[in-house]
């Protein structure tokens, strides 16, 4: 083939005008000049799905089937399998079923194939490939030719995924991370959730009450980021509220979060902190997995952090018994709850970063120390990791709160 | 593209046992990589692995995640790992999230690597 040709070939694949599509009709397009360059009859784009482990045929040229009717190969079988397993660029010059898995192509008539890996990011996202229904002997420049082409298709295809995955992970987020905090009589409270640089996270706070009319109180932060963490953040505040109205005890119900978290999502990681105040609201009872203890302001003294007992973090593997520990607290006091975005930063102990929390809450009605604490941690960067924080402050005794009688649950806690 | 052995986490056996030295901090930007680091290491240590990371300064909820993923993997096969941690800030990490009562952890390698039987 002469030189100017190869390199209109090469100009119709890498063309910047194409950037200008949106991605899905990237591919498309993409695909078409594919066929029209290499002279083939079919061209495919099939993507790695992470969680069956199989490439399923999303968008292609020639015989649509495969995307109408869903072809879904597993990677290491068959010709597209091979590719992605292997990661390198595979050529058949026989096509039936002992080497293609897709029945749509051989019967269909194709007779040579080739497919190339698309990678992102030293990762394989799916795999890009053509087919010809006379046989042919596809030459080495036509298989860099089409590797150009998967390159290409497989940024297109990561910024589609990435955009798609932003979407439904704020959704979710937006979803689950309640808008209004329920109004308790002797309780006023505040809270903030900022997503991280990029991506939602998996933090999350909750508040709920009881039948019995305590108050309860979660915090959590699942490991990870974007889609997937939203997803387990779901699951685990869902489950958490059930287990919350089967068991009084706050390191009951964590123990039995945990050991349905291992068994139905087993590579899972969080901390959680989960404290359920008496109605007098004199008195909380809190037990921590893993999660950072919480800060108390008292009016007049300095703020400093609720001895609260650690306990792991949930999804380790241990069958553990997390303390539970009871926190007294006076009038107008006020508590904050928080997730590690707030308080961690790169190159400090800890211990720096808590220090720093409790020398800006103070005892203030929740809004305004919400916003002192954000204003003095967060201030305009934006925070790498997501931020969740809950304030909630004691009212002052008003009369008709000391009726409510208190649960004696003193005791075998830790 | 290729795959080659990961330059930031080197595996190295001592005295018989795999071990990977972690970098001065861990956080979502390398932990999915030193999870498969690690993982990869594991295999050559007949069910050990030591972590050493006595370099490392900062380690976050991913870093974490890593971690405690090797350590359910060696588990599940009757293995084990150990980490040698000697800075304070992951110290304290361990202890305020409870994995130094989960994960056996030591203060050097020399602790953490096992012991020459007595002759």
């Amino acid at each position: 083939m002469p030189v100017e040709a190869r390199l209109r070939d090469i100009q119709a694949i890498t063309d910047a005008a194409l950037s200008r599509l949106d991605d899905h009709e990237l591919l498309a397009e993409l695909l078409d000049r594919l066929r029209e360059i290499l002279q083939v009859d079919t061209a495919a784009v099939l993507l790695l799905d992470l969680s069956s482990g199989q490439l399923i045929a999303t968008v292609a040229a020639g015989l649509e089937e495969e995307v109408q009717q869903g072809v879904r190969i597993p990677v290491g079988r068959g010709f597209a399998g091979l590719i992605a397993a292997e990661r390198k660029p595979v050529i058949l010059d026989h096509v039936d079923h002992t080497t293609v898995l897709n029945p749509i192509l051989w019967a269909k008539g194709i007779r040579s194939m080739m497919g190339v890996p698309m990678m992102a990011g030293g990762k394989v996202v799916g795999v890009l490939h053509v087919g010809s229904l006379t046989p042919r002997q596809f030459a080495g420049h036509d298989t860099v030719l089409l590797q150009m082409a998967a390159d290409r298709a497989a940024a297109a295809v990561q910024s589609m995924t990435a955009q798609a995955d932003r979407i439904a992970s704020a959704a979710l987020q937006h979803s689950l991370v309640p808008s209004a905090l329920p109004a308790v009589p002797g309780a006023e409270m505040a809270a903030r959730y900022v997503p991280g640089t990029g991506a939602v996270g998996g933090d999350w706070y909750d508040v709920f009450t009881q039948p019995s009319g305590e108050l309860c109180v979660v915090v959590g932060d699942v490991a990870g980021s974007g889609l997937a963490a939203a997803v387990i953040m779901g699951r685990m505040r869902s489950a958490l509220r059930a287990y919350a109205l089967e068991y009084l005890d706050p390191g009951e119900v964590l123990a039995r979060l945990d050991r349905k978290m291992r068994h139905f999502e087993p590579s899972a990681l969080a901390t959680v902190l989960y404290a359920v105040f008496d109605p007098a609201m004199d008195q909380m009872r809190v037990c921590l997995a893993g999660h950072f203890p919480p800060v108390i302001a008292v009016p007049g003294q300095p703020a400093r952090l609720a001895g609260a007992a650690t306990g792991l973090m949930i999804g380790v593997d241990a069958d553990v018994q997390r303390p539970v520990t009871t926190v007294t607290i006076p009038p107008d006091a006020l508590l904050c709850f928080y997730t590690d975005g707030l308080v961690e930063r790169p190159g400090e102990v800890i211990d720096e970063g808590l220090t720093r929390l409790c020398r800006v809450v103070s005892a203030d009605p929740p809004e305004a120390a919400c916003a002192a604490v954000m204003g003095a941690l967060i201030g305009s960067e934006p925070a790498r990791d997501d931020v969740a924080l809950l304030m909630l402050r004691r009212q002052g005794d008003p009369a008709g709160l000391a009726r409510f009688a208190r649960h004696s649950t003193d005791g075998n806690y830790a | 593209m290729t795959q080659t052995p990961d330059t930031r986490f080197p595996c190295e056996m001592v005295s018989g046992v795999p071990v990977v030295v972690t970098p001065d901090a861990i956080d979502i930007t390398n932990a999915g990589a030193l999870r498969a680091a690690l993982l990869d290491c594991y295999e050559h240590g007949h069910g050990r692995l030591v972590i050493d990371m006595s370099r490392t300064r900062f380690c976050d909820t991913a870093g974490l995640h890593a971690l405690v993923g090797a350590h359910k993997h060696a588990l599940a096969e009757g293995g084990e790992i150990r980490v040698v941690i000697s800075d304070a800030a992951i110290q304290r990490i361990f202890a305020l999230t409870g994995l130094d009562q989960a994960i056996p952890n030591f203060t050097s390698l020399q602790e953490a690597l096992p012991q020459p039987p007595a002759s």
